[in-house]
């Protein structure tokens, strides 16, 4: 361990802290859900009605003003396991079955 | 002659280092996909893999870091990945290897920074393929991404600097 791998972790370290505050002040609760397959944009749904939106491999569910894949057929799972997610510009991937949940 | 065939011999032997060293690297990946870090950001790995090519890099072997990782990274894409998932992998693993050739000139670097900053820019370089192919609202992950990427990118330092002692133990490696 140098002296240079300490600064140099320790700028990142103060840097990625910095980005996180800045993202966070600026980061909105979003309106509206927009569902993509393939990269187009296929629905759009209000966040204020709570439902259950079934895809051909997917189910998306809407409540409370948040958004979270409840079920998906996809190998890795990693777009069940994201969680929840209601500030714009936040979105839920699940890249075997090119779905893209997106929050505007 | 005897001196051609010596060299064509270490050739031999250091093409077999360097196919050992790829299939290890798959089994390590194949064993992080299992154990997941999911609590930290989606997708997020610790990137033992990267330790050959690191080890690697650190021997001077700036060929065999190169060859080693992109024969991981495609047929690892190959046995378990698709055409989006290897865009992500060759991103990561090219910004982040080339990053540590060039860092390792830095005199005021040890193993444990080269392969920090290699894990950060290997993160941006996935963030910069994840706002292109998903949506600009990936970039929201990327002050957890940048903070995992150094503490991933020690870990995989201290680990290849474990491998390179190894390696010089026994003798081996060529
Ligand atoms: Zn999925």
């Amino acid at each position: 361990m140098k002296k240079g791998d300490i600064i140099l972790c320790s700028a990142i370290c103060v840097f990625s802290a910095l980005l996180a505050l800045l993202f966070l002040t600026f980061k909105n609760n979003g309106k509206t859900l927009i569902v993509k397959v393939d990269n187009k944009p296929l629905y759009e749904y209000s966040l204020g009605t709570d439902r259950e939106i079934e895809l051909e491999h997917n189910t998306a569910v809407i409540k409370d003003g948040e958004v979270y894949m409840l079920e998906a057929d996809c190998k890795n799972q990693i777009c069940v396991r994201t969680g929840k997610i209601s500030k714009r510009g936040e979105c839920i991937v699940c890249l075997p079955n090119r779905v893209i949940l997106e929050i505007k | 002659m005897p001196s051609e065939q010596g060299n064509s011999r270490d050739k031999v032997k250091r093409l077999a280092v360097w196919a050992l060293l790829t299939s290890v690297c798959l089994i390590v990946g194949y064993i992080e996909s299992i154990v997941n870090l999911f609590f930290i950001a989606p997708g997020v790995k610790l990137g033992l893999a990267n330790s050959v090519a690191c080890a690697l890099v650190l021997k001077d072997d700036v060929k065999g870091a190169v060859a080693v990782n992109l024969s991981r990274i495609l047929i690892s894409a190959l046995l378990f990945g698709s055409p989006v998932s290897l865009m992500f992998a060759l991103s990561g693993g090219t910004v982040s290897v080339t990053a540590m050739i060039l860092l390792k000139k830095c005199r005021h670097l040890s193993v444990l920074g080269i392969s920090g900053a290699g894990g950060v820019l290997h993160n941006i370089a996935q963030c910069a393929v994840g706002i292109v192919f998903i949506g600009i609202g990936i970039i929201y992950y990327l002050p957890i991404l940048l903070l995992s990427g150094v503490v991933c990118g020690v870990a995989v330092g201290f680990l290849a600097k474990l491998i390179l002692k190894r390696i010089e133990k026994s003798g081996k490696y060529v």
